[in-house]
């Protein structure tokens, strides 16, 4: 469990990016974080892990407290983090090499390190770029080699900082179905950060942090359902809940809580297709 | 004067064994102040073909030629390029002077330009991104939050005043507030300085709101080109390809699978509601 108490911090440079932030995830949550840019997302998931140490208040990952330097290694291996630029993530030129660094610095032994990597690999659907150079990989691509980094740690927790900011539609769709499978099935949590509103859909919880604070906190449809106030701080709504908006306000149809192209289509089939 | 492209070809490596032709035989035309879309999957050609247009590759064959400027010719290809203007995808690569000012002014500077001129400029080029001169003028490039570097980066290319501006991913990292709004200075940046505008980007809902004219790639070559009406109504076949049609395109055309009658072209969720509400009263239900 990841449980902030009354966060602040602020930068060398005076500029404060997160006032009073408290927050629980439990375990096997997925959550998304959406903020504009600037909003203090990206500050705040770099708490999750100790990069950053909160001004004041504490962060704590299953009772331990970041800012305790004897625990800095225990938490780094719990809670995985994947950022934006899948260039500056990849540190050698195998990626097998590549997956195992961080096992390989935990002192992992030889024989479990090789079947954490395998296991990575297959689970990023990847393991049959295990012999190839990173740098030949797409965007995508590498992503999911710095995600089978992350998961031969082990970790409860997987944090994607704009991960598929980057990358191309079906790049990013292979990200989210991959982050989905290891939450469901791996039971990890997930804390996606995303200027994606689409991304957020599916997710259990939604995290808007507007201001370095947390503005709104709520499921997917409690939070897409505050159209205008999404705007008005710089964010927006996915395209289908535009689309439902759009046809409410004009006494079209009303599609009701639907969020995905598939339940507005569902909807209007029955409310305007009468065979 | 336009930029015209004649049987491009480029290969990587040609002549080796890893030889890789990226371009084949493509051959287009931007005009004067218009606003192409380019789209393609990942190792569609797309950065190759950008690349060629301010230089900074030659064809392997074929011919780019820029106002009339032939890009393969080393003379020719320095006054070209003085008229193509060239943002990343990563500003991060493209900033490295210690302020802003410095950066955005390294451009005008290099024109030699008098320095009351380039001061003008600076401010212009700030304002029209949308960054406050005192605020940001003195500050280094590397504080700045990923679209603020962005817009530093577009201020830079825009205090040259290209004639084309080529835009390599601008929206890509941006929150949506800051996509409408790169959106809308590019706009703003063509009316007022009546630059092309070439924009690559994955998000055909960006290109969908902006282009005349929108070009696919595939594999190399051009799989079709036509405006945003034209492309985005072969939704179903851009969604094999691996692209991602703007939502309303594909809406529509799930709506038509389940037979709702709707008019071709549609693209925008506007156009969407318009076309649903004739089904409000029931009057067109058979």
């Amino acid at each position: 469990m990841l449980s902030i108490k009354n966060v602040s911090f602020t930068y060398d440079s005076g500029t404060p990016a997160l006032s009073d932030v408290s927050l629980e995830i439990k375990d096997g949550e997925f959550v998304c974080i959406v903020g504009h840019n600037g909003s203090g997302k990206s500050t705040l998931a770099k708490l999750f892990n100790g990069l950053l140490l909160p001004s004041s208040g504490t962060v704590e990952v299953n009772g331990m407290d970041t800012a305790d330097d004897e625990k800095t290694l225990d938490i780094r291996r719990l809670v995985g983090m994947v950022f934006q630029n899948p260039d500056n993530q990849i540190v050698t030129t195998v990626v097998r090499e590549d997956v195992a660094f961080g096992p390989e610095n935990l002192g992992i032994p030889t024989d479990e390190m090789i079947i954490r990597v395998d296991e990575a690999l297959k689970a990023v659907g990847m393991e049959s770029y295990a012999e190839s150079a990173p740098h030949m990989l797409s965007g995508g691509q590498k992503q999911r080699i710095a995600i089978a980094g992350m998961l031969a740690m082990e970790p409860e927790i997987l944090v994607l900082d704009e991960a598929t900011a980057m990358l191309d539609p079906m790049g990013r769709a292979d990200i989210i179905r991959i982050v989905r499978d290891l939450n469901r099935e791996k039971h990890i949590t997930v804390i996606m950060i995303t200027q994606y509103m689409e991304e957020a859909v599916g997710v259990d919880r939604v995290i808007v942090i507007n201001n370095g604070s947390i503005e709104m906190d709520g499921t997917p449809a409690e939070i897409f359902s505050h159209g205008d106030e999404l705007r008005a701080i710089g964010l927006d709504v996915p395209p289908a809940v535009e689309l439902r908006e759009l046809l409410k306000s004009r006494g079209i149809a009303d599609c009701g809580s639907a969020m995905t192209l598939e339940e507005i289509s569902d909807n209007l089939c029955r409310s305007l297709l009468k065979n | 004067m336009p930029i015209v492209i004649e049987k491009l070809t480029y290969t990587y490596q040609s002549g080796s064994v890893n030889a890789f032709t990226a371009i084949m035989d493509v051959s287009l035309t931007i005009h004067d102040g218009e606003f192409v879309g380019l789209i393609g999957h990942t190792g569609s050609g797309k950065s190759t073909l950008i690349q060629q247009l301010n230089g900074l590759m030659q064809p392997t064959s074929g011919k780019v030629l820029v106002d009339g400027f032939d890009m393969s010719d080393k003379k020719q290809r320095a006054k070209g390029r003085a008229l193509v203007g060239m943002v990343f995808q990563y500003p991060d690569y493209q900033l490295f002077d210690e302020t802003v000012y410095k950066d955005i002014s390294f451009g005008p500077k290099n024109m030699k330009l008098a320095p009351d001129e380039i001061d003008r400029r600076v401010r212009e080029a700030m304002r029209l991104v949308g960054l406050d001169f005192d605020e940001f003028a003195e500050k280094s490039p590397f504080e700045l939050s990923g679209g603020e570097k962005r817009r530093t980066a577009l201020a830079g290319i825009i205090a040259m005043y290209p004639k084309y501006l080529v835009l390599d991913e601008p929206m890509a990292g941006l929150d949506p507030a800051g996509r409408r709004a790169v959106l809308a200075m590019i706009d703003d940046f063509r009316k007022q300085l009546g630059c092309a505008v070439v924009m690559v980007s994955h998000s055909m809902d960006d290109i969908a709101r902006s282009a005349d004219k929108v070009i696919v790639l595939r594999d190399g070559a051009i799989f079709a080109s036509g405006t945003p009406a034209e492309i985005f109504s072969r939704s179903d076949e851009l969604y094999e390809m691996g692209l991602e049609p703007p939502f309303a395109a594909r809406m529509a055309s799930e709506l038509k699978r389940h037979g709702f009658r709707l008019p071709g072209g549609i693209y925008t969720n506007e156009a969407l509601a318009d076309a649903l509400a004739a089904y409000k009263g029931g009057d067109l239900n058979v």
